[in-house]
């Protein structure tokens, strides 16, 4: 079987996974209206919180939507389908584990690029929001929401039926990254130790493409962004990998 | 070549050893019983055949391609067909069968032919819009087998197939699977019913704390326990006490209440039929039948793995 072949092979079978997850656990009406609830709930913390002015907030806003509306459905997915025994109907089939946990992670892309955009729109005509260039943000939530989905599955690859285990230690991971990663206090002004901690965060490079393409302000080269965000696409697929392949056993 | 070829397979997590050096091959086209109590290292063995998990050592191969390397290739041939009915409820009939059959890269025409060719043979094409939480046990059961036999395998696992359906569900699964074997299609069964091995198999393997304690043909198996022989006799009367009374009949080894039949283990079945008749004349009652049985595989499964009989058959098969 030639490479391209194989390629075809695993990329029919991810978008069979992704179009399986979609249906059962993304189209549920709880999870869409829940998926928009959150961020306007977030937006509404914020601004009463004073943590700035309403359009300010939108650019982080719609970097931590993209964390959370990626990285929530299949830790709860995975588990529950531990339980009744289909994720083994998966493991078992044709494909290799990198397109299972591709396919796992492109069901949550979808529903987080969803999510966001309707963020995006609804400041565009709710707030007016001005946008320097559209590039950037749609470039940020797009390898945001994989690289956060990615991060989701991998997490999942945790061998529990019981999803409250996995949103836990996922949990433990995404409210510092809020914090460490300049959505609410600017890089250059976080002492040293925070912006050694924030290069190691994927929301911070997505964070800043979605600024820059708000106001043009960006502390990267949008292209380390770009970079950095596929890196940790990389690493959290790979990791992902090894973990489903060591607790299977 | 060999639909399967295990050769010195062993698992082990941590400290405990689940298989322990097991060898065996199975033909094409056969069909082939694994059988064993709990724990005794089926489901781990299965694990290792259809690469889920990985040996600690040894080698599998399914028609030439070793499972470890070659998984892919090696899962390409082959169907799954777990103990568990593990069909997504939330989706319907026709859209399970879809996504098995993407999972296999099967084109769309022929993954469409093939779900409706096999629906209509497990009878639930009619149900095939409906989403399967409203499907029974049976007819999940059935969307089971039907998903592991939408890309036409040349070998197929079923792990407890007829494991408590209903009566119709156990036939058309159990047609199913002598109509595979008719039509070439390599059968790896594991199974409770251990006369549903009896009948179908050409082989059986039993294993027991992770070794294979025989593997032969049932029937050759059944006579290396010809000693263990058996009459079965029912009388026109009950008696609370008749099980024990029998059981003091001399050459009688062991015996067990069936229905409203007596089983009784012997060496001497002559002996015992004598002892039977003695013992209806003294007791005023009659022998409405009286049968004399070889070993059932069941009695060989009894002896290889160690269990008891209790009551009216044997506990902690699995």
């Amino acid at each position: 079987m030639g490479f391209q072949d194989r390629l075809s092979r695993e990329l029919i079978a991810a978008w069979a996974i992704a179009k399986k997850d979609v249906i059962i656990y993304y189209l549920r009406p709880g999870t869409i209206v829940g998926g928009v609830l959150f961020p306007l709930f977030m937006f509404l913390a914020f601004t009463a919180g004073k943590l700035g002015t309403a359009t300010a907030l939108i650019p982080g806003l719609v970097g931590i939507t993209t964390l959370f509306s990626a990285s929530s459905i299949e830790p709860v997915s995975i588990p529950i389908e531990r339980r009744t025994a289909t994720f083994d109907r998966l493991l078992a089939a044709p494909i290799s584990l990198n397109a299972l946990v591709l396919g796992e992670s492109l069901s949550g892309l979808l529903y987080s690029v969803v999510i966001a955009l309707i963020v995006v729109v609804a400041a565009l005509l709710i707030l007016a929001t001005s946008i320097v260039s559209i590039f950037p943000i749609l470039v940020g939530i797009l390898l945001s929401s994989l690289c956060f989905a990615t991060m989701g599955t991998l997490f999942a690859a945790y061998p529990t039926e019981s999803p409250g285990d996995i949103i836990s230690m996922v949990n433990v991971v995404r409210f510092p990254l809020i914090f460490i990663s300049g959505v609410f206090i600017p890089l250059a002004t976080l002492p040293a130790v925070g912006q050694m901690i924030a290069y190691v965060s994927p929301l911070t490079y997505a964070n800043d493409l979605i600024q820059g393409g708000y106001n043009g302000k960006m502390t990267f080269n949008p292209f380390i962004d770009v970079a950095m965000l596929v890196v940790f696409i990389l690493i959290f697929q790979l990791v992902a990998n090894l973990l489903y392949k060591r607790f299977n056993d | 070549m060999q639909a399967i070829e295990v050769s010195h397979l062993v698992k082990k997590f941590g400290d405990a050893t689940a298989v322990n050096d097991i060898s065996f091959s199975v033909a094409a086209g056969e069909t082939f019983g694994f059988l064993g109590p709990n724990g005794a290292g089926k489901t781990t063995t299965i694990r290792m055949l259809t690469g889920i998990s990985s040996p600690t050592s040894g080698m599998a191969k399914i028609f030439g391609h070793d499972i470890v390397h070659e998984t892919v290739a090696a899962r390409q041939s082959m169907g799954i067909v777990s103990e568990t009915s593990n069909v997504y409820t939330d989706l319907t009939g026709w859209q399970n069968m879809m996504l098995a059959a993407q999972l296999y890269r099967i084109g769309r025409s022929e993954r469409d032919k093939n779900a409706t060719e096999l629906l209509k043979r497990f009878e639930l094409y009619e149900r095939r819009r409906d989403d399967v939480h409203g499907y029974s046990k049976g007819m999940q059961r059935r969307l089971t087998i039907a998903m592991g036999l939408v890309n036409s395998p040349r070998l197929l696992f079923l792990d407890e197939p007829t494991s408590g359906l209903d009566v119709e569900s156990n036939l058309i699964i159990r047609d199913m699977i002598s109509d595979l074997i008719k039509e070439g299609v390599t059968v790896f069964l594991t199974t409770h019913n251990i006369e549903e091995a009896n009948v179908l198999c050409d082989r059986v393997a039993i294993i027991e704390k992770g070794h294979i304690a025989a593997i032969d043909a049932p029937e050759r198996l059944k006579k290396t326990i010809q000693s263990v022989q058996s009459i079965e006799v029912s009388f026109d009367s009950s008696s609370p006490t008749r099980l024990d009374e029998l059981r003091q009949l001399s050459t009688v080894n062991n015996a067990r209440k069936e229905g409203d039949k007596f089983k009784l283990f012997t060496e001497d079945p002559s002996a015992v039929i004598d002892g039977v008749m003695a013992y209806a004349h003294t007791h005023n009652t009659r022998v409405m039948s009286i049968t004399t049985l070889g070993p059932s595989l069941e009695d060989v499964f009894v002896k290889l793995t160690g269990l008891h009989r209790s009551g009216g058959g044997i506990t902690a098969i699995d």
